[in-house]
């Protein structure tokens, strides 16, 4: 009862002890569940790596829903990114080889995708649900029609070595994923851009009568939200060492409970950088000592839906919504 | 005293669809001085202000700021020039500190290579607030000050932005910034303003008239859209205030008195002991059948949410409501319909119609059980209940099948009421009935309480005006800070006067 109601008493918006103790609670359930196996350093750093390119997509959504809106064009951008790196880097398709300059590309390629987002949202007056889920749609239609709907092998394995290959211990998608986190929670923290992102998600109304230029703050955001989501993209052919427009499935929703777990309110306004890197952890975290526990597959999916209806529960502030639609 | 005045009002005027809010004067605002504007609901002190601000837009007239014609496009420009205005509800942002909300949208001057030095902005915060006595720490989240500190942020954030942008003696207006304080904190607001008032011109609205006098230095007053006198604190008396707030007295009948009738013998509703925490004490009071009582208080005394405790869109804590002698139980507005209990909400738009649906529809929204054949929805049964209610209220529309939006205001509210009657309502609240509506159709409403009275209708009122109150109904009911305070006859021979009426509400 008290974490919850630690949980509804989110007074500070960037408080993560709830975090930090549900992060305890399911190592504490894993390592009675699995003898110790789960703390060892070896699962630790499994589950390090296997959070960076979570980490990176909800780092990305996560600051579309401090602002109140909503960002479903995550699955839609990735395949894009996954399928223009493909041809883009070394690959028996193309004779395209542009080596580390993919990454500018596909964070350009994001970027824009999510400017759209922004520019449709704000200009056009669309709820930003309908937007990106249509953007989505469309990027997904887009990178098919490119690809042919075929895998593309990669033969630059430099790729796959960011995805291997570790440094002092941590792997280097974890050590990229806490860069962008870094710049991120500086933005939110240090300047004015980060705090007329949080004015929006307390008020849009009252943000826009204080003088907050709305329309651009989101335009922004949605941006490097997208340019996130380019990056995450490549990541993904990276660490398959192989490119198809379907790479970006499944990720949506994996993000969307690690935002909600990391205590970002869906009403906006409220969490930050630190809230989405540590709830991507737990959820990541959770799902490894499943399958460490062999628990049924079928059975791991309910409950990563009970844990986002849960965590959501705790975390939404229902007196500002009024309508529940 | 020879004054230097900050604004000057020329012949000021602003009309809405239906009222001439502003009916064109002069008016001037002066250096360092607390200004009380008072006056009814409705006699245009709000639509002044919000001229001020920006956030309306005079129709005739001029409005120097300065000695120069103002440039004031909406309040964000107003805020660059020096006017101000805090509001009652606050708004200061939820989600973030007192410092961050304090230089929203100002935050560069706190920028340094490119990234905000908090901790140098957090100190600036603290010496703000502490000018103005709020001493909490300026990384104190919003949400969690009280509506006193959160005004304190409020007015410490239109001070330094006069400051920022150069301006001096900055115009702050402060719109019942009491109704939401603890007694202690409302002598704190006006001991930081007689501080501040050295550096800024402070306009006060508010209904509380002993408020008003003790804190002023000038008091305006207002009546009907006109600027009707001023006089300074030494010569303001309560009373004298009240006499120029009422103005003349009602000399022709306005109100279709004659029609007026003694109500029947027979109770219809009678509510014993009803309470809601923090809006209004036990309440007990009786309406016979076919009698109009009026509901008479200022916002806050709780008059409205009596009114939908009654209704059920609100859940009284404590307290007994009953209908002809037995007792009845209202939980929601689904329970008031079946009671044959209706109301008439002050915003049709929102609560009263579902605009986007057709005339038909919306009189039918509460009788769709009746209007079915064979299970299912017969349209020549909704067509003959809506078409014989809505010629019953005179209704005037296109067609039956044209969308309420498009409807006037007055056939707006003729709508509601079909709705009501075709649902063989007994007891109707009507929360102001002729907000927004034109005379010629306001004459129309008069006519139409009335005859449901004579039918033996029941009527709960609560009118724009005081005279509106006293002309219609048979009995007024008057409360005030949640009590009722007291009871006053209407017959239609011997009208109280609205003088004698008011020193009881306020």
């Amino acid at each position: 009862m008290k974490v919850i109601q630690k949980f509804k008493g989110y007074y500070s918006k960037y408080s993560v002890s709830g975090q930090i103790l549900s992060l305890l609670i399911v190592a504490l359930i894993f390592s009675i569940g699995t003898k110790g196996n789960y703390l060892n350093p070896k699962n630790i750093q499994t589950i390090l790596g296997l959070a960076g390119i979570p980490i990176i997509l909800c780092l990305g959504v996560h600051q579309v829903i401090i602002m109140g809106a909503m960002d479903l064009s995550m699955e839609g951008i990735i395949a894009l990114s996954a399928v223009v790196s493909g041809f883009l880097i070394k690959n028996p398709h193309t004779s395209f080889d542009v080596g580390f300059w993919i990454f500018p590309i596909v964070m350009s390629i994001g970027g824009i995708a999510g400017m759209g987002n922004g520019i449709i949202n704000t200009k056009l007056r669309m709820p930003s649900f309908i937007t990106t889920l249509g953007i989505s749609w469309a990027m997904f239609g887009l990178a098919v029609l490119i690809s042919g709907g075929i895998s593309i092998p990669i033969r630059d394995l430099r790729f796959q070595s960011i995805m291997n290959g570790e440094f002092l211990g941590i792997p280097w998608i974890t050590i990229i994923a806490l860069l962008a986190f870094a710049i991120l929670f500086i933005i939110q923290r240090y300047t004015s851009l980060g705090k007329h992102m949080y004015a929006i998600g307390g008020d849009e109304i009252l943000a826009k009568q204080a003088g907050v230029n709305v329309s651009k703050v989101k335009i922004i955001i949605f941006s490097i939200t997208g340019a996130l989501y380019g990056l995450a993209g490549l990541f993904l052919v990276a660490r398959l060492n192989s490119s198809a427009a379907r790479l970006g499935n499944n990720t949506l929703f994996p993000a969307m409970t690690a935002v909600a777990v990391g205590g970002v309110s869906l009403s906006g306004g409220v969490g930050g950088a630190l809230n989405a890197v540590l709830g991507t952890i737990i959820v990541v975290a959770l799902n490894n000592g499943l399958v460490l526990m062999q628990v049924n597959p079928y059975a791991q999916s309910a409950v990563n839906g009970i844990v986002l209806i849960s965590a959501v529960a705790m975390t939404i502030n229902r007196k500002k919504i009024g309508l529940i639609k | 005293m020879n004054k230097k005045a900050v604004v000057e009002l020329k012949q000021i005027k602003k009309s809405f669809p239906g009222v001439q809010a502003l009916k064109g004067f002069d008016f001037n605002i002066y250096e360092h001085e607390i200004l009380g504007l008072v006056g009814e609901n409705g006699a245009g002190k709000t639509t002044l202000v919000k001229i001020l601000n920006g956030l309306f837009h005079a129709d005739g007239g001029e409005y120097f700021l300065r000695g120069k014609k103002s440039t004031i496009k909406d309040p964000l420009d107003a805020i660059k020039e020096g006017v101000g205005m805090v509001f009652q509800e606050g708004c200061t942002l939820p989600n973030l500190t007192i410092a961050e909300n304090l230089f929203l949208c100002h935050e560069d001057v706190f920028k340094k290579n490119g990234f905000l030095q908090t901790r140098k902005m957090n100190q600036a915060a603290k010496e703000l607030t502490k000018e103005m006595g709020l001493f909490v720490s300026p990384t104190t989240v919003c949400n969690q000050l009280t509506p006193a500190q959160k005004q304190m942020v409020e007015i410490s954030r239109l001070l330094w932005l006069s400051k920022l942008y150069g301006k001096e003696n900055p115009i702050l207006i402060l719109d019942e910034p009491t109704t939401v304080l603890l007694e202690k904190e409302v002598d704190n607001l006006f001991a930081i303003l007689k501080e501040v008032k050295k550096q800024a011109s402070i306009i006060l609205i508010s209904h509380r008239l002993e408020e008003i006098v003790e804190n002023s230095d000038r008091i305006a007053i207002f009546k009907d859209g006109d600027f009707v006198t001023e006089m300074t604190q030494a010569e303001a008396e309560i009373e004298k205030i009240e006499q120029f707030m009422v103005g003349r007295e009602l000399a022709e009948e306005h109100y279709r008195e004659s029609e007026q009738r003694i109500p029947e013998e027979e109770v219809f509703l009678e509510v014993k002991d009803l309470s809601l925490n923090k809006f209004f004490e036990p309440i007990s009071f009786k309406i016979h059948k076919g009698e109009i009582v009026s509901l008479v208080g200022l916002i806050g005394s709780g008059k409205e949410e009596l009114c939908q405790c009654i209704a059920g869109t609100m859940k009284a804590d404590q307290g007994d409501i009953s209908i002809l002698g037995k007792p009845v139980k209202i939980d929601s507005p689904k329970d008031s319909i079946r009671y044959k209990l209706g109301y008439i909400p002050i915003d049709r738009r929102q609560q009263g119609l579902a605009v986007d649906m057709d005339l038909v529809e919306n009189i039918n929204m509460l009788v769709f059980e009746r209007l079915k054949k064979y299970g299912l929805l017969n349209r020549k049964k909704e067509l003959e209940n809506a078409t014989k209610w809505a010629k019953e209220t005179l209704v005037k529309a296109p067609s039956m099948r044209s969308k309420c939006a498009n409807l006037s205001g007055g056939n707006q509210q003729k709508v509601v009421i079909s709705k009501w009657l075709s649902a063989d309502s007994q007891f109707l609240i009507l929360d102001h009935p002729t907000r927004g509506i034109d005379v010629g159709a306001k004459d129309e409403i008069y006519h139409r309480i009335r005859q449901l009275s004579n039918e033996g209708k029941s009527l709960l009122i609560m009118c724009d005006t005081l005279e509106e109150d006293i002309g219609l109904s048979n009995r007024m009911l008057i409360m005030k800070d949640g009590l009722l305070v007291e009871e006053v006859q209407c017959p239609s021979d011997a009208k109280p006067a609205p003088v004698d009426v008011i020193a009881s509400i306020v």
